[in-house]
């Protein structure tokens, strides 16, 4: 029995009358979560005192912006039972060209942001019909997508790096044109969006539709969902946001963009879902965990790098946060199925 | 349809396919579609045919002769056996899949460097060391996916990073390339065959050295041994394998084992490629786990498990280093490398889609 995973609203014969049951709003794994990044930073706190002030913690938001939106989009791909590793070159390509088109063609932000966002869509809508349409599992079209953007990107790139990017990239950046009371615009306007695909993914029909592809792909197609539509629409959605993150990643960096833009991301975005408690086998999964996953993964690269121990070593502990994440997924299943 | 063995095609199962009978041109469309080592052969002919023609065309901006192809095999010997640990690893079924193999072959090309070219110990008990430490990176693996039920998917990926970390930290990010590591170089120089050497070009001694035992062990254990058989029947079905009585953890576990192996033998051979162990020898880029998947994909072994031949993987290893090495006659400068990102890619999700079409169309490859 895989069951999705947050308990349906009503259940069985209470369906017909009786209250309206209404899943609890954080489930236990987000509650760790919370627990997990609350001691790491009393930890760091402790280790660096320069930690816990918003001159420390302020990056980190405008750091975490970019994996927390994609995460966003990833949490659909994977509560779906699929996977997209090929969103850190989908990053390569939006940010070349929205660079490209900033500094060369001097087009206005709004419109250059909206080009990024419909570049990404139609990759992502690249890689959801080879999925949906072709019958190959994700892992493989995404990993052959990979290299093809990465293509794309560096035709794009032509020359190594576009320099001078201009200001009116400041509203995402580190500056104080880029926060409001204090909290970066990147990690707001992220915070909104979650919060949209919060409600979608829990409270609207279309929503719960992806945790049942996820759950049974067959079963929901029995049931009258139109799985490969929803299937194409989770990578579209995911491919738009990479478009909306790379606008954040390039105004977090310098004036200079090179050509390693969004190399490992997808490892982050995919570590904060799995770690958020999205499984990976589909079916169950939330957005508010993603954003607490997103927060944690950034948590420990930051705190390494503040501590001074070589930064190639937060890899190693996000590959560990994983294996621990999807262990107590794996004892969960394990655990309910004796349940039943 | 899980049989390896290369049966003729039986008129029974041809008539009962369609029908009616087909006419040989439907015969023969069917057979380049489910003998993958077939369509593999008429592509490497059209690739050698198209840049050959490029070539005397002067279009390209070396010569595409024997003695380039023959020296371009160096690098199909580290892909070649990557493809085979991939080989193992999918076959046995489960969502098999290896991401982490590139990790290891750095991680384990640190330790080798470390204890051959720093501590100085001898070449041999260091290939030992590599080898063990490559399946017991291997092991880890196949400890969380076999017994523990891990998707292979998202524990490769995590042990990915986590070996990637380690093989950057070992040494501070520093190369190894004292004069122990660079005398290793000769393991990968070129030589003449003897008897026969003078009327083909010389090739590249990590072949013989390396790709053609591995070939040898890896075609032995798959098709000649208890284990081999019990692998594909795992990658077929493990719960009919569990009933049978085959050991299916320890199955599943020792073919991550043995990835894990081949990756610490290819560790020391693009160490000596390169006369010095890197700490991104098998990540840099796009890692060395990519092309292995991709040529593993081509060379028709089943993403689900339960299919897959050494022949294919070592035809599909020789196609895509051949196409590579044209691309990169094809371009002045940088460009080369990027349409190779192009071709591999386009080849991965080509394949990909044609194997999903041959298994619903014809039952899968043979």
């Amino acid at each position: 029995m895989t069951a999705t995973s947050t308990p349906p609203p009503t259940r069985g014969a209470k369906r017909a009358r009786g209250p309206r049951v209404i899943a609890p709003l954080v489930s236990g794994q987000e509650v760790v979560l919370l627990a997990v990044i609350a001691v790491l930073w009393l930890v760091l706190g402790f280790a660096t005192p320069a930690f816990l002030t918003a001159g420390s913690l302020r990056p980190l938001l405008i750091e975490v912006a970019p994996i927390a939106l994609i995460g966003v989009g990833m949490t659909l791909v994977i509560v779906a039972a699929g996977i997209d590793v090929s969103v850190g070159s989908q990053m390569m390509v939006c940010g070349v060209i929205t660079a490209r088109l900033l500094v060369e063609a001097h087009v206005p932000l709004p419109l250059a942001a909206l080009v990024s966002v419909l570049v990404g869509a139609v990759m992502g809508a690249v890689n959801g019909v080879l999925i949906a349409w072709g019958r190959v599992h994700a892992i493989i079209i995404t990993f052959g997508t990979l290299n093809l953007f990465q293509f794309v990107g560096r035709q794009i790139f032509g020359s190594q790096t576009v320099n001078g990017i201009p200001a009116t990239l400041d509203v995402f950046g580190r500056g104080e044109p880029g926060q409001t009371l204090g909290l970066p615009h990147s990690f707001l306007l992220t915070a909104v969006i979650a919060g949209a695909v919060w409600w979608y993914l829990r409270q609207t029909p279309g929503g719960r539709h992806f945790y049942a592809i996820g759950g049974d792909a067959l079963a929901a197609e029995l049931a009258g969902i139109r799985v490969r539509r929803r299937v194409l629409l989770a990578y579209v959605v995911t491919g738009a946001l990479v478009g909306l993150a790379a606008i954040f990643t390039i105004a977090k960096g310098t004036t200079t963009l090179d050509q390693s833009i969004g190399a490992g991301e997808e490892l982050a975005v995919i570590a904060a879902v799995i770690i958020g408690g999205t499984s990976i086998m589909g079916g169950r999964g939330s957005v508010l965990g993603t954003i607490l996953g997103a927060l944690l993964v950034q948590t420990v690269t930051s705190g390494v790098t503040q501590l001074g121990w070589p930064s190639n070593l937060s890899d190693l502990f996000v590959g560990v946060f994983v294996i621990i994440a999807v262990g107590t997924d794996l004892l969960r299943q394990r655990t309910r199925r004796v349940d039943q | 349809m899980t049989t390896t063995a290369p049966s003729p095609s039986n008129p029974a199962e041809a008539a009962d396919n369609g029908g009616d009978a087909p006419g040989p041109l439907l015969r023969a469309w069917r057979a380049i579609l489910t003998r993958r080592e077939l369509l593999l052969v008429i592509l490497l002919v059209v690739v050698l045919v198209w840049m050959t023609a490029l070539s005397y065309g002067g279009y390209l901006t070396g010569p595409y002769d024997p003695d380039y192809l023959a020296t371009s095999l160096v690098d199909a010997v580290p892909l070649a056996m990557l493809a085979l640990a991939e080989l193992l690893v999918i076959v046995s079924g489960r969502g098999g899949i290896d991401l982490s193999i590139g990790s290891i072959v750095s991680l384990t090309g640190m330790v080798f460097g470390i204890v051959h070219g720093l501590w100085g110990w001898p070449v041999a008990a260091a290939i030992l060391l590599a080898v063990l430490v490559g399946g017991l990176l291997g092991a880890v693996n196949g400890v969380l996916i076999a017994w523990l039920g891990f998707p292979a998917l998202i524990t490769t990926l995590a042990t990915y990073y986590a070996y990637r970390s380690l093989a950057l930290v070992i040494n501070a990010q520093k190369p190894i390339s004292t004069p122990n590591i660079q005398s290793l170089y000769s393991l990968t120089g070129a030589v003449g065959i003897p008897v026969i050497g003078h009327d083909i070009p010389n090739v590249p001694l990590g072949v013989f050295t390396f790709l053609v035992p591995t070939v040898v062990v890896v075609w032995l254990l798959l098709q000649r041994t208890t284990y081999g058989r019990r692998l594909f029947a795992i990658g077929t079905n493990d719960v009919a394998a569990t009933w049978s009585g085959v050991p299916v953890a320890r199955t599943r576990l020792l073919a991550y084992v043995l990835a894990g192996v081949l990756a610490g033998v290819v560790a020391v051979y693009v160490t000596g490629q390169f006369a010095s162990a890197r700490p991104d020898a098998g990540t840099s880029g796009n890692g060395l786990a990519l092309p292995a998947i991709t040529i593993a994909v081509l060379g028709g072994v089943a993403i689900t498990g339960g299919i897959g031949r050494v022949s294919g993987v070592l035809l599909a290893a020789v196609l895509i280093t051949w196409l590579d090495a044209g691309i990169l006659l094809m371009f002045e400068g940088n460009d080369g490398t990027q349409f190779q990102l192009l071709a591999l890619g386009a080849v991965l999700v080509f394949c990909a889609l044609l194997n999903s079409f041959t298994t619903r169309r014809y039952g899968g490859t043979r």
